[in-house]
């Protein structure tokens, strides 16, 4: 999908197909109630709505930033704060992560904006990568899930740091700003700042929320038929264990404030696993990937999720071992 | 207009499911005053769009209308059509239940009361692997949950989940009912039971059903 690519043209195609579609919905409800009587699918569309809903209020928080960085920040002041060398700049933006309260939803637009205001691609991504998994939300959600243990709240903040600043660096040498699909002129909103922040936030939210939605539905499917004797299966096989709880924090795609919850129950694994399992899922999950493609396009998402996976997987492996 | 009305939809359906209590099937409590909060900005931000395009229709959205805005009616159909219910029993063996051995220090002795005690399922398992069950010799205990699989005809599971954010992240908390005369309810069944206390030889805390009583679904069915 380019940035020429076609927009809906005319209301009215838009019109008949919200008909169409309550038409079919109505015809077919009973068909789908049924449905509903097996469990699997019960179990789909519960996880798919829980994800979604729980990352509404993130994304609302999210987006308002972002609109309001694009109507009240002007684009000369965010250069001026960060330090003009780009390898210093990755750090002390990642570390300005730690400011963000919220989960992986949120970062996605704001980082966008910022690219967009003139922050240094590098940064903004060290940003986007870090603030999820370093703020105090998750840290304090971290030791609660970990009571007794501060250890792993220090190991996650340093890990989740360095994959950060290991990805902005690596961005300052091998990335290529053609990889970001550039913004349509149009989204360039003018007229009075309000008239900005509204006409931003509205464009941000259904953009981010719609590949929210793919995300959500990914994220579904694979809870949902993905037995739990595969994951125990891996539990046992050191390095593999690592490996195995890394692609399930991408497939589980839970929030940053509560897969600690999830990461200490996994009581099979060691803590070194347990700890990749915090530092992958904030950064590059299903749903993210999805939200990263719609907001960067699919040429960068499809580079940067497997660079960010495999600095995660480095970083919180190197840790563990030395802290875990 | 459609980007107007499409988030006011959202919005609105939000609210509808944070009023009505519809959204702990789906989401823990704590989330209610962040719902609320994001629920009134996406109504007041999509009806400000949808005035402002019928009222200068030159200024329209056209631009506006990411196409991918439209599968935010995915779930809002979901939701309408088929209101997903609570997790069930159906994933209480796909995930790794919560390990209660693992959790707080000791507890205060029990209240003294005259009626079964009523508490969690997660505090049952603590306390029953707290120093061997010791707090819980001598009193009768009120648990409510669902009924999951592993039913024969003296025992079966009694689950409620756990969960920190959402259902995405749920893990069962698991205690076996034994010592039940009779047929045990069916599965997904709520109900209450009051017990005694058993030490366990497993993972799985025990408790001696007394009575076993049929219940509707409560309103927040998660711990």
């Amino acid at each position: 999908m380019s940035a020429t690519s076609q927009r809906p043209t005319t209301r009215p195609t838009g019109v008949a197909l919200v008909a169409v579609a309550v038409v079919l919905a109505v015809v077919f409800r009973p068909v789908l109630s049924g449905l509903l009587d097996r469990p699997a699918v019960a179990n789909w569309a519960t996880v798919f709505v829980a994800i979604t809903l729980q990352a509404v209020p993130f994304l609302v928080l999210g987006v308002t930033i972002s609109a309001a960085i694009a109507a009240y920040v002007p684009p000369s002041l965010l250069p001026r704060l960060l330090p003009s060398r780009g390898q210093a700049a990755v750090p002390v933006a990642a570390l300005a992560g730690a400011l963000l309260p919220g989960c992986e939803c949120g970062s996605v637009p704001i980082a966008r904006r910022l690219i967009d205001r003139g922050a240094p691609t590098a940064a903004a991504l060290a940003f986007l990568l870090a603030a999820p998994a370093i703020n105090p939300v998750v840290l304090v959600a971290t030791a609660v899930a970990f009571p007794g243990r501060p250890e792993m709240v220090a190991a996650r903040f340093l890990a989740s740091l360095v994959a950060s600043v290991v990805v902005g660096w690596c961005w300052l040498r091998i990335g290529r700003a053609d990889l970001l699909r550039s913004r349509h002129r149009s989204h360039d909103h003018e007229g009075t700042r309000q008239e900005v922040f509204l006409a931003t936030a509205a464009h941000d939210f259904l953009t981010a929320g719609g590949f929210l939605i793919i995300g959500a539905g990914a994220a579904a499917t694979l809870q949902t038929i993905v037995p739990r004797s595969v994951m125990d299966g891996l539990a046992g096989s050191g390095p593999f264990a690592l490996l195995a709880l890394g692609l399930l924090a991408v497939a589980m795609a839970i929030c940053s404030e509560a897969d600690a919850f999830v990461a200490a129950s996994l009581k099979q694994f060691s803590p070194g696993a347990q700890l990749v399992f915090m530092v992958v899922g904030p950064m590059v999950d299903v749903k993210l990937v999805a939200l990263q493609a719609g907001t960067f396009g699919r040429a960068f998402a499809v580079r940067f999720a497997p660079l960010t996976f495999v600095a995660a997987l480095g970083s919180a492996a190197l840790v563990g071992w030395w802290l875990l | 207009m459609t980007a107007g009305t499409l988030i006011a939809l959202v919005g609105a359906v939000v609210l509808r499911l944070t009023l009505s209590d519809a959204y702990l099937r789906y989401v823990q409590n704590g989330m209610r005053p962040w719902l609320l909060i994001a629920g009134v900005a996406l109504v007041v931000l999509g009806a400000i769009a949808l005035l402002r395009s019928l009222l200068a229709p030159s200024v329209d959205d056209g631009h506006d209308r990411p196409r991918e805005g439209w599968l935010l009616l995915a779930p809002i159909a979901v939701l309408l059509l088929v209101a997903p219910p609570a997790l069930g029993s159906y994933g209480v063996d796909r995930a790794a239940p919560v390990d209660v051995r693992s959790g707080r220090g000791t507890y205060e002795p029990l209240p003294k009361s005259t009626g079964p005690v009523v508490m969690s399922l997660l505090e049952y398992g603590q306390r029953a692997f707290d120093g061997d069950g010791r707090t819980l010799r001598t009193a009768t205990v009120s648990l409510t949950g669902f009924v999951a699989g592993g039913a024969d005809s003296t025992s079966f599971r009694l689950v409620r989940y756990q969960i920190a954010c959402c259902a995405a992240d749920a893990a069962a908390m698991i205690v076996k009912v034994i010592g039940i005369s009779g047929r045990a309810p069916a599965r997904d069944q709520w109900v209450t039971v009051t017990g005694r206390f058993h030490t366990s030889t497993g993972d799985t805390p025990e408790l001696i059903g007394l009575t076993v009583q049929p219940i509707p679904p409560p309103e927040d069915p998660y711990e």
